[in-house]
């Protein structure tokens, strides 16, 4: 019997494996219109490209334009706190179009610019090596929380010349701004009290660092100096250090802890990745593109139709809600070999993990060396690294990839 | 006399950022694809170039000095 596609985006089967649920899509009805969430999917590696490319089509402005209710709905009595919330994530530039984006985006573009980030590999080095020593003292982890969560954020802290004492506040707030990608009917109390509170946090620092001139070695210092130049307001400088604070956070994490898991459940690329000379770049640098590939940290992204637009025989029409799904594209037989094959020698490897056009991420490279550093150091230290439980959960996030935990015994 | 250069751009690389097109508009169109292609290398100043191919976020641009067939960059 066929079944129709279910438009349940959150029910256990798409939350658990998201590539045969949005891979059936791709297959069956590549740009699909989910009734019950009222918004296209959209599937196939070369639409997703197509529609990143034509920004002027898509809108990014998806907190200011959408004015319908937050999905999974969120407790009536929450709704003034949703509000503030769309008020403060809208003073993002990744939530504006051009020319406003291409301005803002600027005054940190070079900041992470390849030669820039690689200035910085010794000292994500040493934090990851500083982690896992703790870990081997018990011959074991938990992953997500020992090692993935802590290491994007204190190496991010560190480029903002952000006291060490103040990790254990920053920290605690991430934790509340892990709320994020999630279903939870309450989510929203948790978000705006982290977000209120790095406010308040980073409010004297900023103002500290305008008035000084300008440190190109101080993230927080660089953003400053878009105030001065006129391309931020002070709220802007304020709302985007809380981006980057966090925009690597969720995302990173499920690098970390999805490549981890993968090297688990593939025990031969686990042992093409430890027999590879230790310093050969390529084969790590390849590795972390395939579990970028495989097992994607963003599941999709969001985009308003910014005018009626025909796509694969659809017609979106102007206001239309958008998703477009990593996770769908990165399996998509049409531009990948064996899409379902974890292979980490795959080369070259043109998946979409962080997105394509102008809105491409900011942090890949920053991200990239992390996993890379995580992962070699993994296969560097440890000959078998193995899951304590066979039962592991993901958040029930459409946007989010990521695992509820992460339990490892290390040998 | 200005330094002349040759500047490709790898389309298996360049993703679309449009940011090499921001720092030299004269010399990085974006194609029907949205990828960037160089028209002419030689329209903006030297500095401006090598900004935007330093600054690709994907080093997907390569300069090379025309006379001496020095890599200027990467
Ligand atoms: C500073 C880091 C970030 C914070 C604090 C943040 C916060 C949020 C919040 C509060 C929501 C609303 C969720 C809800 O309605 O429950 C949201 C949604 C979303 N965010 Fe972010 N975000 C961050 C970074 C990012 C980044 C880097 C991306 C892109 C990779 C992203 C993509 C999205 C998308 C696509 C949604 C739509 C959400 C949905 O309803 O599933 N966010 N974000
Ligand atoms: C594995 C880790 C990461 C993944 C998978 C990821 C994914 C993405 C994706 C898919 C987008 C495109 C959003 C869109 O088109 O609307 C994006 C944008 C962005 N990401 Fe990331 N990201 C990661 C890490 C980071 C890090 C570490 C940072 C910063 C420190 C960062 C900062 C940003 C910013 C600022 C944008 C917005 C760029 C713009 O609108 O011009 N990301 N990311
Ligand atoms: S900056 Fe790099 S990735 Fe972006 S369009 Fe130019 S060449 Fe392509």
């Amino acid at each position: 019997m066929v079944t129709a596609i279910s438009d349940e985006m959150f029910s256990g089967e798409a939350i658990t494996d998201p590539y045969s649920y949005y891979g059936r899509i791709r297959d069956e009805d590549p740009v699909h219109w989910n009734e019950k969430y009222e918004l296209w999917v959209i599937t196939r590696h070369d639409d997703l490209v197509w529609m990143t490319r034509h920004h002027e089509l898509f809108s990014s402005e998806f907190w200011s334009r959408d004015k319908r209710s937050p999905y999974p709905a969120i407790d009536e009595s929450d709704l003034g706190l949703y509000q503030f919330m769309r008020e403060f994530f809208m003073k993002w530039f990744i939530q504006h179009d051009r020319p406003v984006h291409t301005d803002q985006r600027k005054v940190v573009h070079k900041w992470f610019n390849p030669a820039s980030m690689e200035t910085w590999r010794p000292m994500v080095q040493q934090v990851v090596k500083d982690m896992l020593d703790e870990a081997d003292e018990d011959g074991r982890m938990d992953v997500m929380k020992d090692f993935a969560t802590p290491l994007p954020l204190f190496v991010i802290a560190q480029m903002m010349g952000m006291p060490f004492e103040d990790r254990k506040f920053i920290r605690s707030m991430a934790e509340k701004l892990l709320f994020i990608g999630r279903g939870e009917a309450d989510r929203m109390q948790p978000l705006t009290d982290g977000i209120k509170e790095l406010m308040e946090y980073l409010s004297p620092l900023v103002a500290q660092k305008v008035d000084l001139p300008v440190d190109e070695n101080d993230l927080l210092s660089v953003l400053a100096s878009g105030e001065k130049t006129g391309a931020l307001t002070r709220d802007e400088v304020i709302a985007d250090a809380i981006l980057l604070l966090l925009a690597g956070h969720e995302t990173t994490i499920n690098l970390i802890c999805n490549g981890t898991l993968a090297f688990t459940q593939h025990p031969d690329q686990w042992k093409l990745l430890k027999e590879a000379p230790f310093q050969d770049p390529d084969t790590v640098v390849r590795a972390t593109e395939e579990c970028l590939r495989y097992d994607p940290p963003v599941k999709s992204i969001q985009r308003i139709a910014s005018e009626d637009v025909e796509m694969g025989g659809k017609l979106l029409k102007e206001g239309d809600r958008i998703r477009w799904f990593m996770s769908s594209a990165n399996r998509d037989p049409a531009k990948h070999e064996n899409p379902d094959t974890f292979d980490i020698s795959r080369w070259p490897n043109t998946h979409v993990a962080f997105g394509s056009g102008i809105h491409h991420c900011l942090g890949a490279t920053l991200a990239r060396m992390e996993a890379q550093e995580a992962f070699k150091a993994l296969a560097g230290r440890y000959d078998s690294i193995s899951l304590e439980t066979d039962e592991y959960e993901y958040q029930p996030s459409v946007t989010f990839r990521s695992l509820k935990s992460l339990p490892v015994s290390l040998k | 006399m200005p330094r002349k250069v040759r500047v490709s751009v790898d389309l298996d690389i360049c993703v679309g950022n449009a940011m090499c097109e921001t720092y030299a508009p004269k010399v990085f169109v974006l194609n029907d694809d949205r990828q960037s292609t160089v028209a002419d290398p030689n329209a903006d100043t030297f500095e401006n170039i090598m900004e935007a191919a330093q600054d690709c976020p994907v080093s997907a641009i390569t300069v090379i000095d025309d006379e001496t067939g020095e890599s200027l960059f990467p």
